[in-house]
């Protein structure tokens, strides 16, 4: 009986097991639909890095990042148990300016666009080639300059493999050992599973852009070819969705906005932006798109300059131009609105 | 050894039930039989408690108090639930030994015939029967509550939620809720009838969401009392402001009598740190979150009284701006002291218009220029000892186990070491569940 009793149970535990193979399996397919983002790296074919440090790309970029301050200090834990008591202070005047003042300055570190570069080159340099110590350890040496003052990236390190060789470490044994003697604070050794396509793909469902960015932004440096991976998959989860208000007001806009116009997909945001009657942005965006483009406008005014962009390289030519024409058309009636206030008021 | 035995028999047989006809001849017999005395012997009482009453005085002594001691407060343990009555049930003449026995459990005469006293087949119901009647007894017991219901103690009341206050015709009180805050008993002397005892009870009644009243009622019962209680607290409501709904609106410094409470505002999540009594209020009230310090008397009421004439005059950050005249403005370090203005004034200040000897502190500010007396923590006695330093030693090396631990497990599923691809047999023993485990027994 008790015989019996094993193997049924034996029998039930593996058709679960089929049935959590099963569930693996369905699971896949929709992985697969999820990969239909194709990672686009900065493959530097021309390199975006002068281009995104020029001083007139930053301003753009900042403008059209729209800064909102109530966004940009918003509530976020620290990873306490539990909230601070907040103090409270009386302020005359020039104390709440002078405080205001102050938190200003801060906007700028909170807001720092994370860098755009090219990704980055294999080292596979060959220092010497020793066949005489092939076989002195089953596991290879890793040597390193542990120094102070030496960037990450200039450090020397290096490997002698089991057979003999004397070569450069390639860039994940460099993030590795870096990581090791000189830690970036809460930056794993280890690629944390967020990361991975599943896990990424939940998150993105989930819409948790600004957390997959940020972690991104402190696990990896800004030319790892995973991390120009994660990033341009999350910004075209994002363009895609039009979930352009989540990015806004984050330090993330910049760089997703540069992505878009390198990669001439600036359509659905330029959209969004004319249907909320933000004209300075759109300006500003048709700029941008100029600047890396080598685009030339014939005409130097504004609207104009929006009116030949949707004209000439838009891909979403009929919407963007119905969105241009109802905004011009609310413009004009406010005008027309404003100076009839005017007139009533007496004043012109 | 043997007079022991004497005086037990002879007990025995004052006890016996014909004590008329006593056996006191055979008693002189066997004393005249017995070996001659020894010259010293334990003096014995012939008469105890269990022989000088008959059995329904002493059934009553063991069951009942009098007035006079119940007064006194004796008898306590005296109760119902304590006394077994074994002779309930049972019937004279009908027992264990199912006996016919005419005239006393079965008539004389049936028909025509004369009945004969004779033995039936036992009975087995009729135990079953005495045993369960038994087990009724003395068994009595109020029903548990659930620790949701549970009051401050026990299954006392204190603590307790009594609902809503009753509807007055046809106003109802819709999201109101009464908590018991204190049930004692109180006497009056009145001149013709003397102590006369009666039931106190007061009562906090709110909607969580900054309206409550409290009030006191007295009845004969205590059911009676909490319901006029609960009553009248329904008719004394007041309007108590709540902070961004969870908080008071300042720390405020409060006195009742010989009561002081100081209450501190704190963050969502903090939770009610304070006397029972506050506890209770704040959660009639509405309040979530606040810490309160009770000094000098902690008599309930007192407590209760103070902390409403406190809730009662918290001030709404408007009106200290106002009385201030300069912004009130709050730094939270969640929002990277983002300064955030609460209230401003019509007109603010100069600096020059502020005095020297002014409270600028807001905490100060609102304590009235009183300060908590806060006592210096010492470090606990074994910190000096050369032994916590040995343990300190021993335990530096573990100081990250948790951590490597829980990194271990997230990564590979189980803690493992280097050598666990070598050695696949030394794994940490995992406890199998407990079907599992019951399984594998059967087996």
């Amino acid at each position: 009986m008790s015989v019996f009793r094993h193997f049924s149970r034996k029998l039930v535990l593996n058709t679960f097991k089929s049935d959590i193979k099963l569930q693996i399996n369905t699971h896949c397919s929709v992985c697969l639909r999820f990969l239909s983002y194709q990672p686009i790296h900065y493959d530097g074919k021309p390199d975006p890095g002068p281009v995104f440090i020029k001083k007139e790309v930053q301003t753009l970029l900042r403008t059209l990042t729209r800064v909102d301050l109530a966004k940009v200090f918003k509530k976020r834990r620290f990873g306490e148990t539990q909230l601070q008591q907040p103090v409270y202070k009386f302020m005359t005047d020039e104390q709440l300016q002078e405080a205001y003042e102050e938190a200003k300055k801060k906007v700028d570190t909170f807001l720092q666009i994370p860098p755009v570069v090219a990704v980055r080159k294999p080292k596979d340099k060959v220092l010497s080639k020793d066949p005489a110590l092939q076989g002195l350890d089953t596991s290879a040496f890793v040597f390193t300059d542990i120094s102070y003052g030496v960037r990450d990236s200039e450090r020397m390190i290096l490997v002698r493999e089991t057979d003999g060789t004397l070569r450069e470490a390639d860039w994940e044994t460099r993030d590795r050992i870096n990581q090791l003697y000189f830690p970036v604070a809460q930056r794993q050794i280890q690629t944390p599973k967020m990361f991975q396509d599943s896990n990424l793909e939940d998150l993105l469902k989930r819409g948790e852009y600004n957390f997959i960015l940020d972690r991104a932004c402190l696990q990896f440096d800004p030319n790892d070819p995973l991390y120009q991976k994660i990033v341009s998959i999350t910004y075209q989860c994002v363009n895609d969705n039009n979930h352009f208000n989540e990015l806004r007001s984050t330090r993330h806009f910049g760089s997703f906005v540069f992505f878009l116009a390198w990669n001439k997909l600036i359509d659905n945001l330029l959209l969004d932006i004319i249907e909320s009657e933000h004209i300075e942005e759109a300006k500003a965006l048709v700029e941008l798109y100029s600047h890396i483009h080598q685009v030339k406008y014939e005409s130097k005014e504004n609207l104009q300059q929006i009116d030949e962009y949707i004209k000439n390289h838009a891909s979403k030519k009929a919407a963007l131009e119905l969105a241009f024409q109802a905004y011009k058309n609310a413009a004009k009636r406010k005008g027309e609105v404003e100076e009839g206030i005017k007139r009533a008021h007496g004043l012109s | 050894m043997a007079s022991q035995l004497l005086n037990v028999t002879r007990t025995l047989s004052k006890l016996s039930l014909n004590t008329k006809c006593r056996l006191g001849n055979t008693l002189i017999k066997l004393e005249q039989e017995l070996a001659p005395q020894p010259l010293f012997s334990n003096p014995s009482r012939n008469t105890n408690f269990f022989n000088k009453l008959p059995a329904h005085d002493l059934w009553k002594g063991i069951t009942s108090v009098s007035n006079a001691g119940k007064k006194r407060g004796r008898g306590k343990t005296v109760s119902k639930k304590n006394i077994k009555d074994l002779n309930r049930g049972q019937i004279i003449g009908v027992g264990k030994a199912n006996i016919v026995w005419p005239g006393l459990t079965a008539p004389i005469i049936r028909g025509k015939e004369i009945v004969e006293q004779q033995q039936l087949p036992e009975d087995p119901e009729r135990q079953k029967k005495l045993d369960a009647l038994r087990d009724q007894m003395g068994t009595h017991r109020y029903a548990k509550l659930s620790p949701i219901e549970r009051g401050w103690s026990g299954a006392k009341m204190p603590g307790r939620s009594i609902g809503p206050p009753d509807p007055i015709g046809e106003e109802v009180f819709t999201g109101f809720d009464s908590k018991v805050i204190e049930l004692k008993t109180v006497f009056n002397m009145k001149g013709n009838f003397g102590r006369k005892r009666r039931v106190s009870a007061t009562v906090v009644t709110g909607n969580q969401n900054g309206v409550a009243g409290f009030a006191n009622g007295k009845g004969q019962e205590p059911k009676t009392a909490l319901r006029k209680a609960k009553n009248r607290s329904g008719q004394k409501l007041m309007h108590i402001k709540i902070f961004r709904n969870h908080t008071v609106y300042h720390d405020f410094f409060t006195q009742f009598g010989a009561t002081k409470i100081f209450v501190q505002q704190k963050p969502e999540g903090y939770g009610l740190v304070c006397h029972r009594a506050i506890k209770t209020i704040c959660e009639v009230v509405g309040i979530k979150d606040l810490h309160a310090k009770v000094e000098g008397s902690t008599s309930v009421t007192h407590v209760m009284k103070a902390f409403f004439l406190g809730l009662i005059r918290q001030k709404s950050h408007e009106e200290i701006a106002e009385s201030k005249g300069l912004h009130l403005v709050e730094f939270c370090k969640e929002n990277g002291y983002f300064p955030t203005v609460l209230a401003s004034p019509a007109k603010c200040r100069s600096p020059d218009e502020i005095k020297n000897d002014e409270i600028l502190d807001f905490t100060q500010y609102c304590y009235d220029g009183r300060v908590v007396l806060k006592k210096k923590k010492h470090p606990p006695f074994y910190t000096k000892h050369k032994s916590y330093e040995i343990y300190l030693k021993k335990q530096e090396k573990l100081r990250n186990k948790e951590e490597v631990k829980m990194n271990l497990i997230a990564q590979y599923g189980e803690i493992r070491s280097f050598l666990t691809e070598k050695y696949p047999e030394c794994r940490p023993y995992k406890e199998p569940k407990k079907e599992q485990a019951e399984e594998d027994s059967n087996t």
